[in-house]
């Protein structure tokens, strides 16, 4: 006969195993990951279209004697981030009528030293200051070989004089793409957190109000129960949780919206590994409050304070981002209950500091730990109690 | 019923690892059990045999169910103790109980082959054998089509079948049944109390609690009755029965009324036509009421009055309310 260790090891595994495969099979589960994952690569798609309008290209034809302009253009024009997607037109008429069609955004004719441009209502400013810039240079190029200097000698020396670029944030860009994935992972953090917190409640509900639980406590001791349910349930969000981050950095790396290696991977995993330890923490609470009730009607009336106390975490998230240097910030990111989901996102964003993310995950493990002797505690002295809600001293006590 | 279950089944013989030799079954010494105020159980004490069904009854919040989940440890009992095969009963034992509880717990939503393979390996049974338990009660049931069925599928009598399969999935050591046939059809109450007598039978004692009395009759080798948590009453029906004062119905129809008064220590319980029910006491004689009811003329019936199990019940309940005022 196997041992009593190895026994309560199976029994924790086939409770954990029938959470997990039940729920997971389930079309709810299906459905609404698969809905997840293509909001979030159609989100992540959608923002790479928006910034690329800023670089989108502009069409220009050219015609006649102004043809020369097209490659300097070209090449000044994407110099500035501006791509120049030139042809040739036979006609200043056709050119026009290309132009008011939309086939074209502008028409370069006439002579190159001072060409006529015509488009719809506007030009694009960058083409504008590049075109007179090149037209403003040919005039004076001219006007020094008039004057008998030599253009190219002289473009050198302007060209050597130069300002001094000296960058005092050379990071913003990068910060912002940080901030913003900061803010996604503590969002979907939050939601995960709630969502499966509630979850594991109404399991612990659905075993006391069908009575199953008295069977099972027949042959299994209430704290395996109580990790099994936890734990099976916490595979299936991780699953989730894993599936979307796959999508957001394949969507990222595909659009280039986030920069995947330095960015994307590190907020991925540190997402990942705040579920576990936020999870835990919570549904156990949840599963110690689904126990003191004996109907799904009567959960939120318990389980309200515990997503409370999860929105607020949510809530401080914002105020720490604008205050990241604020020492009740720092504080608040290392202690549970607020850790699982300012840390995470202080990471994303790039503030928090290795030792900070120690101590955090340090104290959270032992809250956990703390957490699960209280859970078992009030689940073993209140599962069995039908009826009316136990109150949480009596669940604390144990008077049955 | 044209099953092929026999009971040369293909798994082991129950309760074969735990029990070398025939054991003597459960003892409940003196158990009780009281919530603040509320006496749920009250010194209660009581035997069950390995082969038999006992049936336990009484009137709701009397404590059948208490002591039911103090036998299966899901309750501490306050004092008393419970012994199996003469020692003190524990974990190992408990778990391979099978408890049907008496509203009824089953997963809705999960396939019935599943959630019966799934509880059977958490009362110990290897993945194999309980595939191969599932796959018996299942055909024992006539539900082998219904395998791959959510539970919410079956009707009510189907679901209480699955329910007892899930008690006897793991070769059970005892069974416990809440309230098993509450509900039931008379064919489904058949087919079932079958199953608890073949079970009996095989060394499993069987403790089911019930309101329908005419069943428990029907169906257990003892009957305790259980009230405000106390046993007042136990043993075999015919004990039960016979317990009472000797009632005798006479039909002698040529008979003047208020013959069987003359018969010393008789009187006249009640009168249904030229019927009489006549009650002896302890010192009176049946053969003296006979020769006295053949003195009269034709006698068309003689025969012992044994009261059903509902009258016992009735008198022992209030008896019991006569000695214990509340």
């Amino acid at each position: 006969m196997p041992g009593a260790g190895q026994e309560a090891l199976r029994t924790f595994y086939l409770i954990a195993r029938r959470e997990f495969i039940t729920r997971v099979r389930s079309r709810i589960f299906l459905i609404g990951t698969v809905l997840l994952m293509l909001l979030l690569a159609g989100y992540i798609v959608l923002q790479a279209v928006v910034l690329n309008r800023s670089t989108a290209t502009v069409k220009i034809g050219f015609t006649g004697a102004a043809t020369a302009l097209a490659r300097p253009l070209q090449a000044a024009a994407g110099a500035q981030g501006t791509k120049i997607d030139a042809s040739n037109v036979n006609s200043v008429s056709a050119g026009q009528a290309q132009v008011r069609s939309g086939d074209l955004d502008a028409l370069v004719s006439g002579d190159p030293s001072g060409p006529q441009v015509d488009v719809k209502d506007s030009l694009d400013p960058t083409v504008g200051a590049t075109l007179t810039g090149l037209v403003q240079q040919a005039a004076l190029n001219q006007a020094i070989t008039a004057s008998g200097g030599n253009p190219a000698a002289i473009d050198a020396k302007v060209a050597s004089a130069t300002i001094h670029l000296n960058l005092l944030d050379p990071q913003a860009a990068m910060r912002t793409q940080r901030t913003v994935v900061g803010i996604f992972v503590a969002a979907l953090l939050y939601v995960a957190l709630l969502i499966y917190g509630q979850i594991v409640a109404a399991g612990v509900v659905e075993e006391k109000a069908n009575r199953i639980i008295e069977i099972l406590l027949s042959t299994v001791r209430p704290r395996q129960v109580l990790l099994g349910k936890v734990v099976g349930i916490g595979l299936m969000g991780f699953l989730q949780l894993l599936l979307l981050g796959a999508v957001a950095l394949i969507a990222g790396t595909q659009t280039h919206v986030i920069d995947v290696p330095s960015v994307g991977i590190p907020a991925v995993l540190g997402g990942l590994l705040w579920f576990v330890l936020g999870f835990v923490f919570f549904a156990l609470i949840y599963a110690a409050g689904g126990s003191l009730v004996s109907r799904q009607e009567d959960l939120a009336a318990v389980t309200s304070p515990i997503t409370m106390l999860i929105v607020a975490t949510y809530l401080a998230f914002f105020w720490v981002l604008s205050n990241q240097d604020n020492p009740l910030a720092i504080v608040l990111s290392v202690i549970p209950p607020f850790a699982p989901i300012l840390m995470p996102a202080r990471m994303a964003t790039g503030d928090a500091q290795a030792w900070q993310v120690v101590v955090a995950v340090v104290l959270t493990v032992a809250a956990i730990a703390g957490m699960n002797a209280l859970a078992a505690r009030i689940y073993s002295n209140s599962v069995l109690k039908v009826g009316s809600r136990v109150k949480f001293l009596e669940a604390w006590r144990g008077a049955r | 019923m044209h099953h092929s279950y026999s009971l040369t089944s293909p798994l082991p013989s129950p309760a074969s690892y735990l029990r070398a030799v025939p054991g003597t079954g459960l003892q409940i010494q003196g158990i009780s059990k009281r919530y603040g105020s509320l006496v749920a159980v009250n010194d209660l004490t009581l035997d069950v045999r390995p082969d038999e069904v006992f049936g336990f009854v009484g009137s709701n919040g009397a404590g059948k169910t208490t002591t039911m989940r103090i036998i299966l440890g899901v309750l501490d009992a306050d004092g008393g103790e419970v012994l199996w095969d003469g020692s003190p009963i524990d974990f190992e034992v408990r778990r391979r109980i099978g408890y049907m509880p008496e509203e009824r717990g089953l997963y809705p939503k999960m396939r019935i082959g599943e959630q019966l393979r799934y509880l059977a390996q958490l009362h110990g049974a290897s993945a194999a054998q309980a595939t191969a338990a599932v796959k018996l009660w299942l055909d024992r049931f006539g539900l082998s089509a219904r395998t791959k069925d959510e539970v919410q599928k079956l009707s009510h009598g189907n679901q209480q079948r699955v329910q007892l399969a899930a008690a006897l999935v793991f070769e059970p050591l005892m069974l416990i049944l809440d309230e098993p046939f509450a509900g039931l059809d008379p064919e489904a109450v058949d087919s079932m109390s079958e199953v608890l007598h073949e079970r009996a039978a095989a060394g499993i004692p069987v403790i089911f609690s019930s309101h329908q009395l005419d069943l428990v009759e029907r169906i257990c080798d003892r009957v305790g009755i259980i009230q405000r948590g106390h046993l007042i009453a136990s043993g075999t029906i015919d004990e039960l029965r016979g317990h009472g004062p000797e009632r005798i119905w006479v039909d002698a129809p040529a008979a003047p009324s208020g013959w069987a008064t003359h018969v010393a220590g008789a009187t006249v319980a009640r009168t249904e036509g030229s019927r009489v029910l006549v009650q002896l006491e302890p010192s009176g004689d049946d053969q003296a009421l006979l020769q006295a009811a053949l003195a009269t003329g034709p006698v068309r019936e003689f025969r012992r009055d044994l009261p059903s199990l509902l009258d016992v019940f009735r008198e022992a309940m209030s008896e019991s309310r006569v000695a214990t005022p509340a």
